[in-house]
């Protein structure tokens, strides 16, 4: 069912680039740290789980950048891998390196459960072959919520695990709200319902719903200070972390500009 | 398990479905402290390839096994039991050539 | 029936082509055999991922990206479906994965070995799977019937990765000539440890593994095997081996080469490889690092014995 896409205005097109690339790059972003634990997760069926989620990710980041290579005509792996660090529109929360697990955890349950209530918005885009993407997206993420809530629950239930989770949300939390920063030219997506929702009223779902979940394991929600931080630079901060990752993922691409691998 | 084994963790033997209609299949197991993270790992081991339809997930000891010859081969014979028990070939020959003589014999 | 004629009774058994489960009664010695050769198996595919591993950041496109990240990932499902397998025959996981990490246990040659580029992911994908493979195939029709099935499973889920890997080497065969050139640098350095690692022909008189069928052909009909299947494919791509006296002897019927080194492979399975002690103390750390997540969902292990 692959409808043509709308020819969307050159402002259209270019703020419709703009959210794609953000999502595209979360995916992208995360699914690479997260595909770190490959080989050394904490019990081996957790390893292969973990690991098909993180592959996952990279799909989706997949479909998103060939989404975007469309629109733009480029060619999506040069998306992907052709950008300087500054060049990457990731939301704040995925510039931290992979680090433990209560970490990774803290930090997929903060991006999944914020992706659900996004991609349950794009799915109703006006922009055909997003809210299609979404929607089949959103059948893959079931499993990722699933594998996410088990291990939440299970972790808040000792409370050695417990405290550490707490630990790594607390620190996440400034950075995760970072996922709903403004997208430029909002308001145009908005109005012509590319983005069916403005990024705030998805955020103010979200927390409502995350917080319930939190509270009720006994787990922090944002601070007051973590609210009130601004967002501008929510997409656009970067931190030596992700230089790193970024060095890394673009070093044999690199190593022979325009070769085939 | 012995000494060094975590004690809530238990084995789920993997039961999975190739295709719709097809028999549940033993394909192997998975350790887990629970069903729910059994269920996760059997779909991982047992199904991230697309490859199953079903799959049943069960505790090793919820399972009964039986193996005892005497029970599952005992001496006698009963081949009465089985379509081999019954060697009809040169019977059916045999009739077959009375009925083909006769046959011939009031043939129009 | 006592003791020995029992064991001589499975022996026969065995030995005639029947199969065994893990609560059927079996000798000692059977059960240590099995018991070591499917743990240096699990081993070898739980440290077989950690040269590979290095490669998942640094896959150059999002296909490979994919592809090796699963192709990783499917090494450590072999490695939980062989420690199973060893479990249920009586040791505990964590004892063996304790183990692995003292240094106790062994794992294969190959893994004792550092990657340089992108050649070696292509070379070690295709080849160094390829050889292992080989000796897999053999394998499923083990008188040990649990390893026998999962090696079925296992090599299933392996044509995957020769694929993968001779597609990497492939596409960098077509391109540009540093890219060949990394291609048969990285040859050049694992022909050795490929050669090695089916390990020294043994006397069939005396291998156990063989004559209790655990597993079904010896080391040098392995190896026979690797080379008359890969050495014309490697060749056909205008790569060279670095092994002068390698040559097909039609007379013979079989494949000629170099000694390979085996107080190498000696040294390097002991834990003196280049890698060795860097690989375990990664595992180390990553398994020290994680043990408050094991106790935390699994229940702290009662005081070790």
């Amino acid at each position: 069912m692959n409808e043509a896409p709308r020819d969307p205005s050159d402002e259209t097109q270019n703020a419709l680039a703009q959210l794609l690339m953000g999502i595209a790059d979360d995916e992208f972003v995360i699914g690479f740290w997260d595909s770190e634990w490959t080989g050394i997760a904490p019990m081996l069926e957790e390893d292969v789980a973990t690991s098909s989620i993180s592959q996952d990710e990279i799909g989706h980041a997949r479909a998103l950048y060939e989404l975007l290579a469309g629109l733009t005509g480029q060619d999506a792996d040069a998306i992907a891998f052709g950008r300087a660090p500054e060049g990457y529109r990731h939301a704040a929360l995925m510039n931290h390196p992979r680090t433990d697990w209560a970490f990774t955890i803290a930090r997929r349950y903060l991006y999944e459960t914020a992706d659900a209530v996004r991609l349950e918005a794009l799915s109703r885009s006006s922009y055909e072959p997003l809210a299609q993407l979404a929607a089949k997206m959103r059948r893959e993420e079931r499993y990722h919520l699933m594998h996410l809530d088990t291990w939440l629950r299970r972790l808040a239930a000792d409370a050695d695990a417990k405290a550490r989770l707490a630990s790594a949300l607390r620190a996440l939390w400034k950075d995760a709200l970072a996922i709903f920063s403004p997208v430029p030219s909002e308001d145009l997506l908005v109005r012509g319902g590319e983005l069916p929702e403005p990024m705030d009223s998805l955020r103010a779902r979200w927390l409502e719903q995350v917080s319930a979940v939190l509270g009720d394991l006994g787990l922090p929600g944002p601070s007051p200070d973590d609210l009130a931080a601004g967002t501008e630079d929510g997409r656009t901060r970067r931190t030596d972390d992700f230089r790193w990752l970024h060095g890394e993922f673009t070093m044999v691409a690199a190593s022979e500009r325009g070769a085939t691998w | 398990m012995s000494d060094g084994s975590p004690p809530h963790d238990r084995v789920w033997e993997v039961f999975r479905q190739e295709a719709e209609g097809d028999p549940m299949i033993h394909s192997g197991n998975v350790r887990a402290p629970d069903e729910e993270l059994a269920m996760h790992y059997a779909r991982e081991f047992y199904g991230r390839r697309q490859e199953s339809n079903r799959l049943w997930v069960v505790a090793r000891d919820a399972i009964t096994e039986l193996d005892d010859p005497d029970l599952l081969k005992p001496p006698f014979d009963r081949s009465f039991k089985r379509p081999g028990g019954y060697l009809i070939k040169h019977k059916l020959e045999a009739a077959k050539a009375r009925a083909g003589a006769a046959a011939g014999e009031g043939h129009e | 029936m006592d003791d020995q004629a029992r064991a001589d009774a499975f022996y026969a058994h065995v030995m005639g082509g029947g199969k065994v489960e893990a609560d059927t009664w079996m000798p000692d010695d059977y059960r240590a055999a099995v018991l070591k050769f499917v743990e240096m198996h699990a081993n070898s595919e739980l440290m077989g991922v950690l040269p590979e591993r290095e490669w998942i950041l640094r896959a150059p496109t999002l296909k490979r990206k994919l592809a090796l990240t699963s192709k990783v990932q499917d090494e450590v499902g072999h490695a939980q479906l062989l420690y199973r397998v060893a479990e249920d025959l009586g040791k505990p996981r964590e004892q063996m994965l304790a183990d692995l990490m003292a240094g106790k246990t062994k794992f294969h040659n190959v893994f004792h070995y550092p990657t340089r580029s992108w050649g070696d992911v292509g070379i070690i994908a295709w080849l160094v799977d390829a050889a292992a493979i080989v000796s897999q195939q053999a394998l499923r029709d083990s008188s040990y019937a649990p390893y026998a099935r999962t090696m079925k499973k296992i090599c299933w889920e392996e044509s995957v990765h020769i694929m993968h890997g001779r597609d990497v080497v492939l596409t960098l065969m077509n391109g540009t000539s540093r890219q060949r050139e990394m291609v048969q640098e990285a040859l050049d350095r694992w022909w050795g440890p490929l050669m090695q690692m089916h390990g020294p022909p043994t006397d069939p008189a005396t291998d156990r593994d063989l004559i209790w069928k655990i597993k079904s052909k010896g080391n040098e009909q392995l190896r026979q095997e690797f080379l008359a299947i890969y050495v014309p494919r490697i060749w056909e791509l205008g790569l060279t081996v670095p092994d002068t006296e390698l040559r097909y002897d039609e007379a013979e019927g079989r494949w000629h080469y170099t000694e390979p080194d085996w107080a190498e492979l000696r040294n390097v399975v002991t834990g003196h490889g280049p890698m060795s002690q860097e690989r375990l103390e990664f595992r180390r750390t990553n398994h020290a690092a994680t043990q408050w997540v094991r106790d935390a969902v699994l229940g702290a292990p009662s005081a070790a014995a």
